[in-house]
C-alpha cells in the first residue's frame, strides 16, 4: 500500500517537475525527439537503404533532388541523406552522452573530494581544475585526431579529459554552499563521517546540478567533436554531423545550389545545441528558484 | 591592512605562475603522446614519394637535434622549459624551419587581433547594452522577444554560424566572398586595402559577433535585473531622477565591472572557436598557422600557440583579479 502511494507521490512529483519550466519543456522534447529517431534508426535506414550500409556510395544516383523516395535528396557518392542524417545524429548524441558522461564522473568525484574534504585538498584539485580548464582543448584535440586512428570509445575518452573541469566548478561551488547547511552539523553530530555525509546527505541534494554539469559537458564534448569533424579528420567509417558538413564544403554542393546538403546537418546541430542550452537553464530555473524571478518567462 | 593587500598579491601571483607552468606541462605530454615527429614523418614522405633516402642518418639526427627532439621526452621537456622560460624562445618552427616559432606567430598575430578584437569589441558592447535594455524592461514583450532568442542562439557554436553565414552570403546571395581573399603585399594605407579588407573580413567577423552578442546579451540582462532589486536604485528612482539617468549611471556603471571580468575569463574561449572560423575563410590569422602546423605535426608551432593563448587567459585574469579589489569597494582582501 505504501508502496503505491509512494510510486504515485513520486510520479505527481515528476509532473509538477516538468510544470516548473516551458524554457526546460521546449528543450527536453527536442531532444527526447531526436533520441526517438536515433532509436529508430536501424528501423527508417533499413526501409530506406534496403539493407545496403549508410557509408557505402553509389547505391543511388548522385545529387537526387529531395522526393518521396529520398526525403532528403542524395548526396555526391549517391547515399540517401536523411539516412546519413539519422546515421549520424545517433553517433553525435552517443559521443556526446558517453563523454559527457565520463566528464561528469569525473568532474564530481573530483568537485566531492574538493569541496567536502576542503583545506590542502580543496585548493589543489580546485587548482587542476582550472589548470585544464584554461588550455585551449580544440587545437591539441585535432593534433590528436589527426595523427591517431581513434576509434568512437576512444574519441570519447579523449573528448572527456578536456571537458571535466566544467561539470566540476559547477558541483564544486554547490558542495561548497550545501557544507554550511545546518542539516550537515546535524548530521556530523549525529556521528556520521564525512564519507557517510558525503553519500547521503549531500549527494542527493547536488543531482540537479550534476544534470547541469552533465547538460554543461555534453555541449562541450560535442561543440569539440563537430569541430574536428568538420575539417575531416577522426575515424571515416563513424559518420557524424561535423564529417556531414565538410562533406557539403569539401564537394562543391554549394556550387551546385545542393543547399540542403548542407542545411540538413547544420539546422540538426543548431537544434541540439539549442534544445541543451534551453534545458540547461531550465534545469537553473527549477532548482534555483531565486534565477525563475530573474529569467521571468 | 597593506600586509594583507601585499600577501594577496604574492599569493595570487604564484598560483599564476603554478597554473601556467602546469598547464603547459599538460600540454606538451599530451602532444608526445601522438606516435612520430615532424622530422621523420618529413623523410619517410619524402622517401615514398621518390623512393630514396635524401639523408644520411647523422643528418637527420642532427635535423632533429636542432629540433629539439635528442634524447628522451624529459629531456626534451626540461630543454624546451630553459629555452621557453629563460631565453623567452619558443624554438624553431618546421612550417618555416628554422625560423623561431615566436617570429611567425608574431607575423599572424595581428590579423587574429584583428579579427578577434572587433568582433569582441562589437559584440560586447552591442550585447551589454541591449542585455542591460532587456534587464531594465524585464517582463515585456522586447525583453521577452531578445531573451528568447538569446537562451536558444547562444551556445550555437561560431563555426556553424560561419558555415550558414556561407551558404546565405557567398552563394544564395553572392555578396561576399566565401574565402578570405587578399593581397597582403597591397600598400595598408590605401583605400583601395582598406575596401577590400572589410569585404573580405565582413563574414568571418559577423560570424563571430553574431554568436557572442547574445551570451553578452544573457550576462548583461542577469546582472542588470539583480542591480534593479537594489535598494541604492530604489533610493535614485524615489529622489526622482530621470530613468535615462537612472539606466545610464545607477545600471549600466554597475553592470560593466563584471561583463569586463567576463570578458577577461572568456577570452580563451572565444580563441578556441575562433581557429575554425579562420579554418573555413582560410583567414591569414594563427588559425591558419595552426593548420600548417597540425598537417607536418609541427610540435614547436602548436605548442607556442597554443602556449600563446593559456598566457593570454591566464594574465588577463590575474590582472582582473589584482585590479578589482582597487575598482570595487565592496570586495575586501582576507574575508
Amino acid at each position: 500500500m505504501t508502496l503505491v502511494f509512494d510510486l504515485k507521490k513520486k510520479m505527481l512529483s515528476s509532473l509538477n517537475f516538468f510544470k516548473r519550466s516551458i524554457i526546460f519543456n521546449i528543450g527536453f522534447s527536442i531532444i527526447t525527439l531526436f533520441i526517438i529517431l536515433s532509436l529508430a534508426e536501424p528501423i527508417i535506414n533499413g526501409y530506406i537503404l534496403k539493407g545496403q550500409g549508410v557509408l557505402k556510395s553509389g547505391t543511388f544516383d548522385k545529387y537526387l533532388p529531395p522526393s518521396l523516395e529520398h526525403p532528403l535528396g542524395t548526396d555526391h557518392y549517391g547515399r540517401d541523406v536523411l539516412a546519413l542524417l539519422l546515421a549520424s545524429l545517433k553517433n553525435s548524441l552517443l559521443i556526446g552522452a558517453i563523454s559527457g558522461g565520463i566528464a561528469t564522473l569525473i568532474g564530481v568525484i573530483i568537485a566531492m573530494a574538493a569541496g567536502y574534504l576542503g583545506g590542502k585538498i580543496d585548493e589543489t584539485l580546485n587548482g587542476v581544475t582550472n589548470t585544464v580548464l584554461v588550455i585551449p582543448s580544440l587545437p591539441i584535440l585535432i593534433a590528436v585526431a589527426a595523427y591517431t586512428r581513434l576509434n568512437l570509445i576512444l574519441m570519447c575518452i579523449v573528448l572527456a579529459i578536456f571537458s571535466w573541469p566544467a561539470s566540476a566548478r559547477v558541483v564544486r561551488a554547490q558542495i561548497l554552499s550545501l557544507k554550511e547547511r545546518p542539516y550537515i552539523d546535524l548530521a556530523k553530530v549525529t556521528g556520521l563521517n564525512s564519507f557517510e555525509i558525503m553519500f547521503k546527505e549531500i549527494l542527493p541534494n547536488i543531482a540537479p546540478f550534476i544534470g547541469l554539469g552533465l547538460t554543461n559537458a555534453i555541449i562541450g564534448a560535442i561543440f569539440a567533436e563537430t569541430g574536428i569533424r568538420l575539417l575531416g579528420l577522426g575515424p571515416g567509417e563513424i559518420p557524424s554531423l561535423g564529417l556531414m558538413i565538410n562533406w557539403a564544403l569539401a564537394f562543391g554542393a554549394l556550387s551546385l545550389r545542393h543547399y540542403h546538403i548542407l542545411l540538413s546537418p547544420a539546422i540538426t546541430l543548431i537544434l541540439l545545441f539549442t534544445s541543451l542550452s534551453l534545458i540547461n537553464i531550465g534545469l537553473e530555473e527549477i532548482f534555483n528558484p531565486r534565477l525563475k524571478k530573474i529569467t521571468g518567462i | 591592512m597593506r600586509e594583507k593587500i601585499f600577501y594577496y598579491i604574492i599569493r595570487r601571483v604564484i598560483i599564476y605562475l603554478i597554473t601556467l607552468f602546469l598547464s603547459f606541462t599538460i600540454v606538451f605530454f599530451f602532444l608526445r603522446m601522438i606516435p612520430g615527429d615532424p622530422v621523420t614523418r618529413f623523410v619517410r614522405m619524402i622517401e615514398q614519394r621518390y623512393s630514396f633516402s635524401p639523408m644520411s642518418m647523422e643528418a637527420i639526427n642532427v635535423w632533429k637535434a636542432s629540433f629539439g627532439l635528442e634524447g628522451d621526452i624529459f629531456t626534451q621537456y626540461r630543454r624546451y622549459l630553459e629555452r621557453v622560460f629563460l631565453n623567452f624562445d619558443l624554438g624553431p618552427s618546421f612550417v618555416a624551419f628554422p625560423t623561431p616559432v615566436q617570429d611567425i606567430i608574431t607575423f599572424r598575430l595581428p590579423w587574429t587581433i584583428f579579427l578577434l578584437g572587433l568582433a569582441t569589441v562589437i559584440s560586447w558592447v552591442i550585447g551589454t547594452i541591449a542585455g542591460a535594455f532587456a534587464g531594465w524592461k524585464r517582463g515585456t514583450k522586447i525583453d521577452s522577444i531578445l531573451f528568447s532568442i538569446a537562451l536558444a542562439t547562444s551556445q550555437i557554436p561560431y563555426y556553424i554560424a560561419a558555415v550558414l553565414l556561407v551558404l546565405l552570403l557567398s552563394y544564395v546571395f553572392r555578396v561576399f566572398p566565401p574565402r578570405f581573399a587578399l593581397s597582403l603585399q597591397a600598400n595598408i594605407f590605401s583605400l583601395e586595402f582598406m575596401v577590400n579588407l572589410f569585404y573580405n573580413s565582413f563574414l568571418p567577423v559577423l560570424s563571430l559577433v553574431l554568436i557572442s552578442t547574445f551570451g553578452w546579451l544573457l550576462s548583461a540582462r542577469f546582472i542588470t535585473i539583480s542591480i534593479v532589486g537594489e535598494d541604492y536604485l530604489l533610493f535614485a528612482q524615489a529622489k526622482g531622477l530621470k530613468k535615462i539617468r537612472l539606466l545610464n549611471r545607477y545600471v549600466l556603471r554597475n553592470a560593466l565591472l563584471p561583463q569586463a571580468t567576463g570578458l577577461a575569463m572568456s577570452l580563451g574561449f572565444i580563441v578556441n572557436g575562433s581557429y575554425l572560423v579562420e579554418w573555413i575563410f582560410q583567414y591569414p590569422g594563427v588559425g591558419g598557422l595552426l593548420q600548417f602546423a597540425i598537417n607536418i605535426l609541427d610540435y614547436n608551432t602548436i605548442q607556442g600557440i597554443v602556449l600563446m593563448s593559456i598566457f593570454t587567459v591566464l594574465t588577463a585574469n590575474l590582472i582582473m583579479d589584482l585590479i578589482y579589489p582597487l575598482i570595487d569597494p565592496r570586495i575586501r582582501i582576507g574575508e
